[in-house]
């Protein structure tokens, strides 16, 4: 039977829809708020015992001798693995680029601190750490690889000697005559930027228990898990398991925002399990060892950039090279940061052509994790301040000169360069608005006045493009094979007409369980109460990948609505059979089941639920009596990509204008934001509630990039920010209060035309910030090209200027 | 992050704790409100044998008056600082730098005696028992003994105590009418440690400065007092350009600032002339203009 989504919110089938886009509070906040939701470390098995990971102190040496026989003899000790064990039970991991993962524990040399070597499972984790210091172990240490570019050269130690380079990838994508139009700018504007490493910060860090059954040969992992059922694959691939024979149950996470990693230690501890005779091994990752080698690692990024503009101040062409420092490996995935950009290249500016050189380099770091926004941040971060440099460059105002490039809205869907297509938008009514609501003229009056009292002030203007709803094809070019993602929930009617919602992801603190819920509701006619979310573990849920990618808002609608016109397609042909009638003739509306003009013809949901499984006698003979259905989503009309990666990838293109102003002391360096109103068009939203959510998380996230957060390396390839007093997120009292509007342009290609938001303003607020702060440095020549723009760099950027030491600005001439 | 073994004492009396600290064979620390010593704890970089608490010793956090001088217990949490009258009349340079200090989670566990104990030289309350001339009350095996704010910090985390005695209570004296004083400090965020700060006071005789010190804190292993500078300012007229004549010589008068990750060395030495300008000025602003 075909089953058609709602495209919009008049398509449910309501006549007065009291949850879908309204701001419904969530449903999962009374738990968290009264520390009733369990997390991974309340769970407490049966003779389950605590794991502690012996770690490398060096980012690069041979280990030479290792021996855990004191550790193995100490009281409450019951397993020690290494990486003998590693080789003789498991497979190394997958990784992208490919062939660039390891085991999980280190085997003759180490690659970077805090890579593990050894690991105990004891009574209790404090056992467990006291017996780490009995494990004897002797390193070689060898020249740490720490510069990128250092490490190109042919010349270079290897990072793994095995791959025979440190070149994890060095392609470059060309889409269009690029040359041909750089060659015909009248214009051509050069800089290097500098991004450093940012990352994922959840509230609670990783943890898993694993449970290896020795008899069935069958691993169970409990832990705070964001792609249960990815994760259970790549388990079931190390451990050479049938993919049925792991079973993942995903526990409610403290956030994620893509440093859920924990693989490495997670198969420590399926190990230690398989050692200590199937005892269940809990695992749960400190926070230093969060900060040094877990997921929270991304973007380590040298850029060189160039922008062709045309006479009439039209941007023709844009050129991208990249430096990639990813680290010492490919397990986490780091890569596909570097090849999303391609679903965005050009932002949200009609940009006819572009090239992109692409270089993922190997070192002696931690690898690189995904992080919100997976890469194009900074990728918009560069794209804006060079937007900023021609406009400075033509005297044209920065907010005009985005005007004038924008992709016009009668032009969607639309086609960008690098392949993806965007869905639809009104980009200048964003502009406009965003204009308005920080009161855009007032500000430059009231720089003006500053500028002559001699103070730096500065605004900024940004604009950016969140791809929503990922595709794996957007991953082609760092070897991820595979398109299609797909999105299951299962609906579920029991005789009193309660419904039941089972889907295949955990509780990770975005509200789409509250989602599920105002779908289901508003969709039969109930209230909120009556529906129940169910999450289950990989072995019994529906097929799905759950949160990621800005895709699990859309994805999940497509899969409850599915599920929900499946059901009202049984239970149609159910009353059709009851009222003797066609099922042509039946309509249901705000719950009911009827037809139109006879009077009392029509039945609840609850009652056609009820005769179902209750007189199944009653129904018609091929009808399955069991109010059920499955809906499994996928986004239509993604396709391969080609030879330079281009792919319809992203389903769905959000887009944003965020004004800001800054204050600069020069003095000290320090930037004050004075103002920041951010206007998005995220499509239908959903749960403005939720939505707002995401947008005053992010931003918080985009200023820590911009002006605070930092993981930094020593020389010798030692980290420096080990603690939350050395990597600076900010709080509270950094943050300032936002003025927020929003445009909707709903999509067309998405279930009630939502458009993926839960990454959202990080793509912009670095970029913005940084604008603002170039204008406020513009009078004295400095220019901030380097994120986080601490007060230390600032400092130095107004020195060097003021020493005349900075080099000209970029605008090179086509001689 | 678990600690170490170790054994815990909590002892009721100064005599008891003296008594445990005193034990060569066992390697003993004293625990005060926690705040820097049970990360190191955590973290394995501290490993005593014992721990002695001294949470459950009556008396040790009482706020009192004598004689016009202000005395504090060593046990006194610095969220008791902070809301203590008699701290904000008496002594207002204390009372505004414990405002800076960490966060309120941290202020209602961590202790004056622990932060002074402590010495870190980016925290707050060494610079200040520097420019208040405080006295340090100590008791050890052989009795109790008075040490001079500016004999106490000896170099980065190591104070004039001897490992067998605990700092009892610590004396601000009696601050001179129409004195003024001023605090300032350049954090990263609200609420870290200082990369730089100072604290000023000042005093005006017929608008000229009759006294005035400047001590900064974050730019050096101690507290540093800027004693050339505050004898420069005596019978000056205070000015800007005066001011930030004595902030830069302040500057360029620092040995050696540390470098790392959130400041350079010659960054700190900027942020220190900045610094001892607005310490200064806020001093001067408040000081009595008679």
């Amino acid at each position: 039977m075909a089953i058609e989504i709602p495209k919009n919110l008049d398509g449910l089938p309501t006549s007065q829809r009291r949850f879908v886009g309204r701001r419904v509070r969530r449903r999962e906040d009374p738990a968290l708020l009264t520390g009733r939701t369990e997390f991974l470390d309340d769970i407490k098995l049966p003779r389950m015992l605590h794991c502690a990971v012996l770690r490398s102190p060096f980012p690069r040496a041979r280990i030479e001798s290792l021996d855990v026989t004191a550790a193995e003899a100490l009281p409450g000790v019951e397993a020690v693995v290494t990486g003998e064990d590693a080789r003789r039970w498991s497979h190394p991991a997958a990784s992208s680029p490919d062939g660039w993962g390891g085991h999980c524990l280190a085997g003759d040399e180490v690659r970077l601190v805090g890579e593990p070597v050894a690991a105990v499972a004891a009574q209790s984790r404090a056992a467990a750490e006291d017996a780490l210091e009995a494990i004897e172990i002797e390193y070689e240490p060898l020249d740490p690889i720490v510069d990128p570019f250092e490490a190109m050269k042919p010349e270079s130690p290897l990072v793994d000697e095995a791959k025979g380079t440190n070149k994890m990838l060095d392609r470059v994508f060309t889409w269009g005559d690029v040359d041909a139009a750089f060659d015909a700018a009248p214009h051509v504007f050069r800089e290097s930027f500098r991004w450093n490493r940012v990352g994922a910060n959840p509230t609670e860090t990783f943890g898993a228990i694993c449970e290896w059954d020795p008899m069935s040969l069958e691993l169970t992992v409990r832990g705070s898990i964001q792609s249960a059922s990815h994760f259970g694959l790549g388990r079931a691939a190390v451990f050479g398991l049938p993919s049925n024979k792991v079973n993942v149950i995903a526990t409610p996470h403290g956030g994620s925002f893509g440093g859920r990693g924990g693989t490495r230690c997670t198969d420590v501890a399926c190990l230690l399990s398989r050692k200590a005779e199937g005892r269940p091994v809990k695992w749960i990752e400190d926070r230093m060892e969060y900060l040094t080698a877990g997921g929270s690692q991304a973007w380590d990024r040298h850029y060189e950039v160039e922008l062709a503009v045309d006479a009439d101040a039209k941007v023709t062409g844009l050129r991208v090279k990249l430096v990639d420092d990813l680290g010492a490996n490919g397990e986490p995935y780091g890569a596909i940061c570097a090849a999303k950009p391609l679903a965005a290249f050009t932002g949200p500016y009609a940009i006819p052509v572009a090239a992109y050189d692409l270089k993922l380099v190997a070192t002696n770091k931690l690898p690189s994790s995904p992080y919100r926004g997976m890469g194009p941040p900074p990728h918009f971060f560069v794209l804006e301040q060079m937007m900023d440099i021609a406009a400075r460059s033509l005297a044209i105002d920065p907010a005009e000169f985005r005007r004038k490039n924008f992709i016009p809205k009668d032009a969607f869907p639309y086609t960008i360069p690098s392949g993806n297509e965007y869905d639809s938008g009104d980009y200048e009514q964003v502009l406009d608005r965003a204009l308005e609501l920080a009161d855009y003229a007032g500000l430059r009056r009231q720089q003006a006045e500053a500028r002559a009292a001699g103070r730096l002030f500065g605004v900024g203007v940004a604009s950016a493009i969140e791809p929503g709803v990922f595709d794996w094809n957007a991953y082609a070019i760092v070897g991820l094979p595979g398109t299609g993602v797909p999105e299951g929930a299962t609906v579920n009617i029991d005789i009193l007409g309660m419904i039941s919602v089972r889907v295949g992801f955990a509780m990770e603190g975005q509200g789409q369980y509250t989602l599920v819920s105002q779908l289901a509701a508003d969709y039969f006619g109930c209230e909120l109460e009556a529906v129940r979310v169910v999450p289950m573990d990989t072995q019994s849920a529906p097929p799905s990948f759950g949160p990621g990618g800005s895709r699990l808002g859309v994805a999940i609608t497509g899969a409850v609505l599915g599920a929900c016109e499946k059901i009202r397609g049984k239970m149609t042909r159910v009353v059709a059979g009851l009222m003797q009638t066609e099922p042509e003739n039946i309509v249901f509306r705000d719950g009911k089941f009827g037809i139109p003009g006879v009077e009392g013809a029509s039945m609840s949901v609850a009652e056609v639920a009820g005769t179902m499984l209750a007189r199944s006698d009653l129904l018609p003979p091929d009808i399955d009596p069991r109010p059920e259905a499955t809906h499994v989503w996928t986004a239509a009309g993604r396709t391969e990509p080609d030879a330079q990666g281009r792919a319809k990838s992203y389903l769905t293109a959000a887009q944003s204008v965020h004004v800001v102003a800054v204050e600069i002391d020069p003095e000290t360096g320090q930037t004050e934001i004075l103002r920041y109103a951010v206007v998005d068009d995220c499509g239908t939203r959903l749960n403005p509630v939720v939505v707002q959510g995401q947008l005053e998380g992010s931003v918080a996230q985009g200023i820590g990039a911009a002006l605070y957060e930092e993981y930094v390396y020593d020389d010798d390839a030692q980290p420096l920010t080990t603690t939350y007093m050395d990597y600076l997120i900010p709080t509270v009292n950094e943050i300032p209060e936002l003025l927020r509007d929003e445009v909707v342009t709903p999509s067309p290609f998405t279930p009630l035309g939502a458009k993926g938001c839960g990454e959202g303003a990080i793509h912009t607020t670095p970029a913005a910030v940084l604008c603002a702060i170039n204008d406020a440095l513009a009078p004295l020549g400095a220019r901030a090209r380097e994120v986080p723009a601490t007060p230390n760099r600032v400092w130095n950027w107004i020195q060097e200027a003021g020493d005349g030491n900075q080099t000209p600005q970029g605008e090179g001439s086509n001689g | 992050m678990k600690p170490a073994p170790f054994e815990y004492e909590a002892p009721s009396s100064v005599e008891e704790a003296l008594r445990l600290l005193a034990d060569p064979a066992i390697e003993t620390s004293l625990l005060a409100g926690g705040q820097s010593l049970v990360p190191a704890l955590n973290m394995r970089l501290a490993r005593p044998e014992r721990l002695v608490d001294l949470g459950r010793i009556e008396g040790l956090d009482a706020i009192r008056d004598e004689n016009g001088a202000l005395c504090i217990g060593a046990m006194a949490t610095k969220r008791s600082i902070e809301r203590s009258a008699l701290v904000a009349q008496k002594q207002p340079l204390l009372h505004e730098a414990t405002g800076h200090i960490a966060h309120p989670q941290i202020r209602n566990r961590g202790t004056l005696g622990g932060s002074m104990a402590h010495a870190d030289p980016a925290a707050e309350y060494p610079a200040v028992a520097v420019a208040l001339d405080a006295e340090f009350r100590v008791i050890g095996p052989s009795g109790e003994r008075r040490i001079a704010a500016a004999d106490f910090f000896v170099t980065y985390l190591t104070t004039a105590l001897a490992e067998d005695e605990i700092l009892l209570e610590v004396t601000f004296p009696e601050r001179p009418a129409g004195e003024g004083v001023g605090f300032a400090e350049i954090c990263r965020r609200h609420g870290d440690f200082a990369m730089a700060g100072a604290a000023a006071t000042a005093r005006l005789e017929a608008g000229r400065y009759q006294d005035a010190r400047i001590v900064l804190f974050g730019v050096d292993a101690t507290p540093v007092r800027a004693l050339s500078q505050e004898e420069r300012l005596r019978g000056e007229v205070p000015s800007e350009a005066l001011h930030a004549e004595v902030a830069a010589a302040i500057g360029a008068g620092l040995e050696e600032p540390p470098g790392d990750q959130h400041a350079s060395p010659e960054f700190r030495r900027q942020l220190a002339r900045t610094v001892s300008k607005r310490a200064l000025e806020a001093a001067v602003a408040r000081a009595a203009k008679a």
